[in-house]
């Protein structure tokens, strides 16, 4: 049951000097070759009207075990507007908050979450009031 | 304008229905549809004896306040029980296990969205690649 990722980083930036990042990951149980056997599939949400910070990936509401270590996050602005993007934290609804960055329309991001307590959910906020959708998936053990 | 393009291709065959996500995007400065203009890379190795270090790249400071950037990096390790475990300021991101990558975007807006590593566990040392792709911060006057 492997779930595989690869990413491919390519640019223009520089003339003179080449520029190119390609990698592979196997997703795996932590501190094992043992490959992860759990995910919530990928899942949608929209937003429109005020803007708010929601949660988008709880912890208390995920079958992930907590701070097992082994469990990745993907996610995805799916709307093509580069001038609205969604800020991604990881924080408690009532207190600890910190941004990790912003999705842009297309961007996307996949990182490791430990997922500990309350204090590692993920939540988001639309830059706009406008429609925005966001898609999200977490591979776990 | 310089393009910046960051893909993804992600496989699982966990469900009976397989997930496949494809995912591109053209990396822009914050809100507009110009591209990112600095990278930064290189190599570092961390071991658990350091304890947790403020990562050297790409230092937040306000002079980062609504600029865009995006963040790479990979556990080189080869033993599969060796980790660097990541840390936005106070708060765990995750581990980092052999082999592994993450590909995020960092609002580095201030000392509260420094990356803090840490090699774990005992005796563990973790060679790591970083890119670091952003738009140019704010300058400021000279002393």
């Amino acid at each position: 049951m492997a779930t595989t990722a690869s990413i491919s980083i390519s640019s223009d930036i520089t003339d003179n000097i080449p520029f190119s990042v390609n990698a592979n990951m196997t997703m795996y149980q932590a501190g094992t070759t043992l490959d992860l056997e759990e995910t919530t599939g990928l899942a949608q949400r929209t937003f429109s009207g005020t803007p708010s910070q929601v949660v988008l990936i709880d912890v208390s509401a995920t079958a992930v075990t907590p701070a097992a270590g082994g469990h990745k996050v993907y996610i995805r602005n799916t709307g093509t507007d580069k001038t609205k993007g969604f800020k991604v934290f990881l924080a408690d609804a009532a207190d600890d908050v910190e941004e990790i960055g912003t999705l842009y329309g297309q961007d996307w991001m996949l990182m490791p979450w430990l997922a500990t307590d309350a204090n590692e959910d993920i939540m988001v906020l639309p830059s706009s009031s406008e429609k925005m959708t966001i898609e999200y998936a977490v591979f776990h053990q | 304008m310089a393009t910046t393009t960051a893909t993804l291709n992600l496989s699982s065959d966990m469900l009976s229905s397989p997930i496949s996500i494809s995912a591109s995007s053209i990396l822009m400065k914050a809100g507009i549809t110009e591209g990112l203009e600095l990278i930064e890379m290189g190599r570092g190795t961390i071991a658990e004896s350091d304890g947790s270090k403020t990562a050297e790249f790409g230092l937040p400071t306000a002079l980062g306040v609504d600029k865009a950037a995006k963040l790479f990096l990979v556990n080189k390790a080869t033993d599969p029980t060796y980790y660097i475990d990541i840390d936005l300021h106070d708060t765990n991101v995750g581990r980092l296990y052999a082999g592994d990558w993450m590909f995020i975007p960092w609002g580095m807006n201030d000392t509260a969205s420094e990356l803090v590593i840490e090699a774990e566990p005992s005796g563990a040392t973790c060679p790591y690649e970083f890119v670091l792709l952003q738009e140019p911060q704010t300058l400021e006057g000279h002393s």
